[in-house]
């Protein structure tokens, strides 16, 4: 596979992970929004998916629908969703031979809703909610696409790794931040902050089942970091990168692949062999912090050894 | 029946390591009746091979890559040339036989090529100041040598002041430059009148010191007058070239000619360092003569032009590609 | 719906050769003219009553399904203003444009015959010369061509074949005769067109191809394929055949993709490829890849920045080495703007008559040399009659015509002419054939030409039935290119 398609394959599906991760976000912040309008601030979305200077983020932190149109449909706003897709269809287009005609369509569909001017009209003025679950459905419509029509080829494997590292680093992300904003206060009990966060990730009715005594924070770290049956836990993202690079060994390019491979393993024992009390020894900002800095690496090794051809 | 030894080192200085470098050169003298090539010696960093061929005008190009990672290219050309002297030059038809004789060969090829001659916009100002029409009352030869004592007197020779992008106007407003800009105006002003002139690169291999152009590759004129054929005319030395100049190659222009050029992947800046040294058969050592490399203004790289925005250009480019 | 209805507002010009209607004596002008089916020439008659069956809104429900099957497969050029690309689809036409058998086959000899002489004419003028030492193409002419390439020069090319893929231009005159307007022999685009057309009409008009017998045109890919796949220099048994383009900032990017995928080959970018010891690889995730075969879609002048545009980020470094060592192929060959240039054109017939000793089957529209003083002087002095294009440039740009020009363009025009008069040539006016369209619950006549894309392998010329209907949408213009307002008609070529 030409190194230029496995780079505009792995970063188209980085975008469309990212895509989705911020609608998802959007949709259950907006709720939160809407169940106590006191105390709820829209900056920990800001910081998280945006790059907007401090100043900017708390004059719109309590503007409900300035954010929302800031985060969708603004053109000067290059992690706006809008942009986002834009771009992730810009990469699809130019390995359009790559993909199948079907998730080319479902993705220039995507593109197409998302630039409608009707949408930023809508956004101002509807059920945001009505709105963004269009946007999520024509995203799930894209991974129903892929799974079902994709090849299991060498581009599969490089689709999954971008996802599965764009979620990695999404989760920890939105863990440091949301526990940044309580000032790592592992002690906090309120039920709705936890709530909306998970269910922000759709980890909620998982919690649920899992734990029965309520909510604890430590219980929330566990969940999002190590459990194993949580698709958007750190560990669950880690294995499926893990997985799905393993399919790319080959005889050729041996020496990058063990390099990287061996990289990817080590994250992952160092995550499956955490506890929360070891993470907790560490401190939990360290902890995410080091995770990130460990998955950017392997996007920079996989960029120097699979994806150079500039 | 002069002989050579010419040691001719090219190296370019990476910034940083680059790869994917395509490369050609014309540097294998033109061997005919007054040029005869003894030995050539070629080594290139790298070790690649090196594809020679003839081009339309009858050069040897040579093609190599080097794909490979590196972070300086030397080539290294050692040569050995016997020349001989021409016969002297005759202008014994009448002047009106001579400039009908040019006329006839107008549309015809080879004589087409030398002939064409781009249009610039001091073109009009350049012919008033050559009186191109009292050109035409002398014969080709004396025009041809009158017009490079033209080129010699009313141009500085200043190195550094151009370079190989420089245009004619740029040039002419200058009134100063290095031999190809001498040529290139000689080329002009021999084209107007409608004799046939060709660009030649070469090496000048003076036996007195104090040459114009030496220490690097030379450049002059070949205009075709009749009864002689080609007739070697050298503006910058204000003299006719015979076995002194050794010839590399002939083209329209210098981008036909160019001894050495190429591109290249990665980090943005180059340096060039040209040396020349010629040493005789009467001379001392052949071998020992120490070529002094001098920086010069290197060409750009086209994929590493750090003036404008590359990706807009990048983007400009794929837009104007001719869909029929 | 009645056929009153659908034709009633369907008025031919009088001077005008209409592809349906029979006689435009009597279909012209005046609306008391009944118009009946009688006057519908035979191949158009199934269409128009399959039209008649239904209803407006049915009519405007299938041209509603084209746009968004368009729109949503992103079958689209993308127009740049302002910075920001805004893309569009190529406006499509449902009402197919109709091709006997007995004109096709006319047009398919005219075709083989003169790509023949190009094709020669081509190999004659980087080699021999034969053709310029007789004076039957004057030297200048070629000489001063930007595209007559010297580095070409002396260079064997394989099976002696530069023109792999054409796109010759048609149109027809008041009476019907066929003329070539142009040849496209460096990077013709538009068969994309040709085959999502008929796509869309599978899906507009089920049934219908069949019922009319129309011949296809599904094996473009496959026989461009076969021919590709058959350069290869190395005698392998799976070449690696890619098609190089510009980016996905082309407008004819979609043509790219689409061709690729077709042909089931790799798309590749030149910074995808690497020239090394004059092979050429393309850059994989396992390593470097000899490629063999490449149809590329980058204009001669980007396509080695070591021998010709030293700024081109497009091409690959040293392709040309490859190229001359024989261990890669390129197609089109490069070189061939010399043949396709509009001033050459003239002597095509010239061409046909010099290399096939045979008469043109096709006809050459008359053009005038803008840099011949006489004829200069005699397109002057008539302007208003002319169409003045330039000869390097396609696709519409660059062009005026004489009798919508206001005076002061004429005269502006004609300073840009002097500049240098070698680079324009000047044709008479020619109508150009009118073709029924549907727009808003009517028929009605609007202009076309017919461009045709022409494979020629080792095994000879193969033309596949059908091509690139072009069509001048707004009421009254002549010129059908996109970049002016043009659309696309699917293109049918009945079996006899």
């Amino acid at each position: 596979m030409l190194s230029r398609v496995a780079d505009s394959l792995y970063w188209m599906s980085r975008y469309m992970e990212r895509a989705d991760g911020i609608l998802r976000m959007l949709k259950i912040n907006y709720a939160s929004s809407q169940d106590d309008i006191q105390e709820f601030s829209w900056m920990p979305v800001l910081r998280i998916f945006t790059y907007m200077d401090e100043e900017g983020a708390v004059r719109i932190s309590h503007n409900t629908r300035a954010v929302l149109q800031y985060m969708v449909t603004d053109r000067e706003n290059s992690n706006s969703v809008l942009n986002i897709i834009t771009r992730a269809r810009e990469n699809a287009r130019s390995v359009q031979d790559h993909i199948t005609k079907e998730l080319w369509q479902c993705l220039n569909d995507f593109y197409h809703i998302v630039r409608d001017e009707k949408l930023d009209r809508e956004l101002h003025k509807e059920d945001p909610v009505t709105i963004l679950d269009v946007l999520i459905k024509q995203g799930m419509l894209y991974y129903g696409t892929l799974d079902v029509t994709m090849a299991r080829g060498e581009g599969f494997a490089f689709l999954n790794i971008g996802k599965y590292l764009e979620r990695g680093v999404q989760s920890a992300d939105i863990l440091d931040v949301k526990f940044s904003d309580v000032n790592y206060d592992f002690r906090r009990t309120d039920t709705i902050y936890w709530k909306y966060l998970l269910l922000s990730i759709s980890g909620y009715e998982l919690y649920l089942k899992t734990y029965r005594s309520g909510f604890d924070a430590r219980n929330v770290v566990e969940q999002i970091v190590l459990n194993d049956e949580f698709p958007r836990s750190i560990l669950y993202s880690v294995d499926r990168v893990h997985r799905y690079f393993e399919r790319l060994r080959s005889e050729r390019n041996k020496e990058a692949f063990q390099k990287i491979d061996f990289m990817i393993g080590r994250i992952l024992s160092k995550v499956r062999y955490s506890t929360v009390e070891s993470i907790m020894a560490q401190g939990l900002h360290a902890y995410l912090n080091g995770i990130k800095e460990d998955l950017y690496e392997v996007g920079n090794a996989l960029n120097q050894n699979y994806f150079a051809y500039t | 029946m002069p002989r050579f030894n010419i040691h001719h080192i090219t190296r370019y200085t990476y910034e940083g390591p680059v790869r994917d470098s395509a490369n050609q050169i014309v540097l294998f003298p033109i061997k005919d009746a007054f040029q005869d090539v003894e030995k050539q010696v070629l080594s290139i960093s790298g070790d690649p091979s090196v594809d020679v061929y003839k081009d339309y005008y009858g050069n040897e190009i040579g093609a190599f890559t080097h794909a490979e990672s590196h972070s300086s290219l030397v080539i290294d050309s050692r040569i050995e040339v016997v020349t001989k002297q021409r016969p002297p030059l005759v202008d014994d038809i009448p002047a009106a036989q001579q400039w009908d004789y040019l006329l006839q060969l107008r549309g015809q090829v080879p004589y087409i090529d030398f002939l064409l001659q781009e249009k610039f916009a001091s073109l009009a100002e350049v012919l008033e100041d050559t009186h191109r029409q009292e050109m035409l009352t002398l014969t080709p030869l004396q025009a041809a040598q009158s017009l490079k004592t033209y080129v010699y007197d009313h141009f500085k020779y200043i190195k550094g002041v151009t370079s190989v992008e420089t245009t004619l106007d740029e040039v002419w407003k200058l009134r100063a430059g290095v031999c190809q800009d001498f040529a290139h105006f000689l080329l002009v002003l021999l084209r107007q009148i409608n004799i046939p002139a060709r660009y030649v690169s070469g090496y000048i291999c003076p036996n007195k010191s104090g040459m114009r152009g030496e220490g690097a590759t030379h450049a002059w004129i070949e205009a075709f007058i009749p009864g002689n054929g080609w007739v070697g005319f050298d503006p910058t030395n204000n003299c006719v070239a015979d076995d002194l100049h050794v010839r590399l190659a002939v083209g329209r222009n210098f981008s036909d000619c160019s001894p050495v050029k190429g591109t290249y992947k990665g980090a943005a800046g180059q340096t060039l360092e040209v040396g020349v040294s010629v040493s005789y058969e009467s001379g001392r050592t052949t071998d020992d003569i120490a070529t002094v490399l001098t920086p010069q203004p290197a060409a750009r790289n086209g994929n590493n032009s750090a003036e404008q925005n590359s990706y807009r250009r990048y983007m400009e480019m794929q837009q104007q590609q001719q869909q029929q | 719906m009645q056929t009153s209805e659908l034709l009633n507002s369907y008025s031919v010009d009088p001077a005008t050769w209409d592809e349906m209607y029979t006689d435009p004596e009597r279909t012209g002008g005046s609306s008391s003219v009944e118009r009946t089916l009688d006057l519908v020439r035979g191949q158009y008659r199934p269409v128009v009553d399959f039209m008649q069956q239904m209803s407006i809104e049915e009519l405007n429900k299938k041209e509603e399904l084209a746009k968004r099957l368009f729109m949503s497969q992103g079958i689209t050029f993308t127009v740049y203003s302002s910075g920001e690309g805004i893309e569009k689809i190529f406006p499509f036409d449902i009402i197919p444009r109709i091709i006997t058998a007995t004109e096709w086959k006319y047009i398919e000899d005219g075709i083989k015959q003169r790509l023949k002489a190009l094709n020669l004419f081509l190999k004659d003028v980087y080699n021999n010369q034969f053709i310029l030492k007789d004076g039957i193409v004057p030297v200048e002419m070629v000489y001063s061509c930007p595209h007559y390439l010297r580095e070409m020069h002396g260079f064997h090319v394989p099976h002696d074949l530069y023109v792999h893929i054409a796109g010759i231009d048609l149109i027809r005159d008041h009476d019907g005769t066929f003329y070539i307007l142009e040849d496209n022999l460096r990077t013709p685009s538009g068969v994309s067109y040709m085959l999502e057309n008929r796509e869309i009409t599978k899906r507009i008009f089920p049934d219908l191809l069949p019922s009319n017998n129309v011949r296809s045109v599904t094996d473009y890919p496959n026989i461009l394929h076969r021919n590709l796949v058959s350069l290869s220099p190395r005698q392998t048994s799976n070449p690696t055949v890619v098609v190089l383009t510009p980016g996905i900032y082309n407008s004819a990017y979609f043509e790219h993709t689409t061709l690729a995928r077709l042909m089931g080959v790799e798309l590749v970018e030149g910074r995808d490829l690497v020239v090394d010891n004059h092979r050429v690889f393309m850059k994989t995730t396992a390593g470097l890849q000899q490629v063999d075969v490449i149809y590329r879609r980058v204009d001669d002048e980007f396509l080695d920045p070591l021998v010709f545009n030293p700024d081109s980020m497009l091409g690959v470094a040293g392709i040309m080495s490859a190229y001359r060592k024989g261990n890669v192929a390129i197609v089109n060959a490069i070189g061939n703007g010399v043949a396709d240039d509009k001033a050459i054109y003239t002597y095509v017939p010239a061409m046909i008559r010099y290399y096939l000793n045979e008469e043109p089957i096709l006809k050459n529209v008359p053009t005038y040399q803008l840099g011949h003083p006489d004829e200069r002087e005699h397109v002057f002095a008539n302007m208003q009659k002319m169409v003045i294009k330039r000869t390097n440039e396609s696709g519409g740009y660059g062009m005026l015509m004489g009798h919508s020009a206001s005076d002061e363009e004429i005269s502006k025009y004609k300073m840009e002419i002097l500049k240098d008069p070698r680079q324009f040539i000047a044709q008479p006016i020619i109508s150009l054939s009118s073709a029924p369209c549907y727009m808003n619950g009517k028929l009605k006549p609007r202009r076309v030409d017919l461009r045709p894309y022409a494979l020629c392998g080792p095994e000879g010329i193969q033309i596949v039935p059908g091509g690139l209907t072009r069509v001048a949408l707004r009421e009254g213009s002549l010129v059908v290119n996109s970049s002016q307002g043009g659309g696309s008609k699917d293109t049918w070529v009945l079996a006899g």
